[in-house]
């Protein structure tokens, strides 16, 4: 169920980006993307009544674990995607003093 | 020693560069020649991480595939760094993420990891463009080549969620066992389109016009050189191995990979911009590499990368240097460059006519060997589709040529110095050099790309 929210955000970031023509709200909608990506990826790896994978001294016997390779790597997904929102602010702020606006259609003949 | 160094030693030395950003430059240089010598002398085999063996844990490959594309990428970012050394001081501490970046898309044999230097080397190319100076072409491929890797992203974890592994070969080997082609058709599709943004292919790659028809002397080279030939060597080996195309898949993608030749080739047809003729030619030349892959034409296509590679690095490079100086890149506008630059057109024409495939040039010898490659696989009408689109290319890049070697309304001045010219004269003999004497090209075959057989024996 939780993967279908996941698909759902990521279409929803999809058509923001294809909707859009303020580069902030790009990024807003390349990060709501990438949200939704990352819930995907954690759903992956998630089990009903599941446990953290962590063992233990006590008796671990007939627990269920959640998957950890999912959780390792959606912190890494969310790492490159703080880089890629910064260095697309960053661009945008660049933008701005270029064309002194954050509109992509009302730099068209300037650009 | 161990290929692990080749990632590693750019990227501690792209942080230590932060400190001495004047001398980042330099610095490249030392570990640009570094992996260079590395890479003679490291052996062929899997380099395990960490100690955790295959499937668990991640892995390098390196094999004659990979060390023909590290080794071509890494003299190439090499030679571009030492031309823009004076022009592009500050570019330093990028280029080595950038080199780390790539270095680890091709050697990596783990498809997360793979995800990661996919973005390393994306946020290093957009960086690399800013040098443009056009943000808007910048931020629209940063979006899109964000897009992309997302998708693979996305395709890469319903193939964890369905197979348990990340492990390329591990992978390849449960998916063979599975024998069922059409579950990993949904995941393949997002790979292949996510890799196709960054590979340039036609309909994933609008960034192209914005980013490189405004590129320099550094971004031009960077992305239409190295860019496009590391991702074009890694797409290869995906499809030939793991993607390994089937049924009604194969159709979709030969027929998009069919348009996007013509069609590029059209675009380059109907351009008065120099920049915008080179950028859709690569555009074409991109999904005719891709269409060798799918059609199992491994060797062939990893020449055509390299000639291409080289060829685009001194079209661009001409191209850009002229057009910094002369302030446009319309033809018109270019009119008569060679007549003051007689080397630097001679040059630039034999890179063109190796592009184009003529006799005496290696693209012919290259051009003549795939297609012979199509024909015994009985694939007539690619045969045909390539042959009009070389029809167009010849057209265009003739016109190209007749203008920037006849005189003009107004005479402009473009001077090349002598490092320029150098790299010009080096890269032109060897097109002209195996183009005559082709035999070491037939020292090599399909069996460089050793997957398939680690595959095999288990």
């Amino acid at each position: 169920m939780i993967q279908y929210a996941a698909i759902i955000l990521f279409v929803f970031g999809i058509y923001g980006l294809f909707t859009n023509k303020n580069v902030i709200k790009m990024i807003i909608s390349l990060n709501i993307m990438e949200i939704g990506l990352n819930i995907f990826i954690i759903s992956i790896g998630f089990n009903y009544d599941g446990i953290a994978p962590i063992i233990s001294s006590t008796n671990d016997l007939g627990y269920i674990f959640v998957d950890p390779l999912p959780q390792a790597l959606v912190l890494t997904a969310i790492v490159i995607g703080v880089g890629t929102t910064a260095l697309g602010l960053a661009i945008a702020k660049n933008i701005y003093k270029t064309y002194n606006t954050f509109e992509l259609d009302e730099m068209e003949e300037s650009a | 020693m161990s290929a692990i160094l080749l990632i590693a030693i750019p990227l501690l030395a792209a942080f230590l560069s932060i400190m001495m950003k004047k001398t980042s430059s330099y610095i490249l240089l030392a570990v640009g020649i570094f992996n260079v010598v590395l890479l003679f002398i490291l052996p062929d085999g899997f380099v395990i991480i960490g100690g955790f063996r295959q499937p668990l844990g991640i892995n390098l490959l390196l094999d004659t595939y990979s060390r023909i594309a590290l080794l071509l990428l890494n003299s190439l970012i090499l030679v571009i760094t030492y031309l823009n050394l004076k022009s592009y001081k500050s570019y330093g501490t990028i280029l080595m993420l950038a080199l780390a970046g790539l270095n680890g898309l091709v050697l990596t044999n783990d498809l997360f990891n793979f995800f990661v230097f996919l973005e390393i080397s994306g946020i290093a190319a957009y960086l690399i463009t800013t040098s443009n100076k056009k943000p808007r072409s910048t931020f629209h491929y940063l979006i899109l080549g964000s897009v992309g890797s997302s998708l693979f992203l996305f395709g890469v974890i319903i193939l964890y969620a369905m197979y348990g592994t990340l492990n390329i070969v591990g992978m390849i080997r449960l998916i063979q066992a599975s024998g069922n082609y059409k579950e990993v058709i949904l995941p393949f599709t997002l790979m292949f389109i996510g890799l196709g943004v960054e590979a340039k292919l036609l309909p994933f790659n609008s960034w192209v016009k914005g980013v490189l028809g405004n590129s320099n002397t550094l971004s031009g080279p960077m992305i239409a050189s190295v860019y496009a030939g590391s991702m074009s060597f890694v797409l290869g080996r995906l499809i030939t191995n793991l993607f390994n195309f089937q049924g009604s898949l194969l159709t979709i993608v030969t027929i998009i990979l069919a348009v996007g030749i013509v069609a590029g080739d059209l675009m380059a047809f109907a351009s008065t911009k120099t920049r915008e003729i080179l950028l859709f030619s690569s555009v074409a030349q991109a999904s005719i590499i891709a269409l060798l892959f799918v059609n199992g034409i491994i060797i062939w296509a990893v020449y055509l990368i390299i000639a291409n590679a080289l060829s685009k690095t001194v079209m661009f490079l001409v191209i850009n240097k002229a057009t910094k100086d002369v302030g446009s890149d319309e033809s018109q506008d270019l009119r008569g460059l060679f007549i003051k630059n007689i080397l630097v057109g001679v040059t630039f024409t034999l890179a063109t006519l190796s592009v184009m495939g003529l006799p005496l040039l290696v693209g012919f010898k290259i051009k003549l060997a795939f297609l012979t490659g199509l024909a015994d696989a009985n694939h007539i009408w690619l045969i045909a589709i390539i042959l009009i689109a070389s029809v167009i290319e010849g057209i265009y890049f003739v016109r190209l040529l007749v203008k920037l070697w006849y005189k003009g309304d107004k005479e402009i001045n473009v001077s090349y110095n002598y490092s320029f010219k150098t790299v010009f004269v080096i890269i032109a003999l060897a097109l002209l050099v195996f183009g005559t004497y082709s035999t070491p090209l037939n020292y090599l075959d399909n069996s460089i790309d050793t997957v398939m057989e680690e595959v095999n024996n288990g």
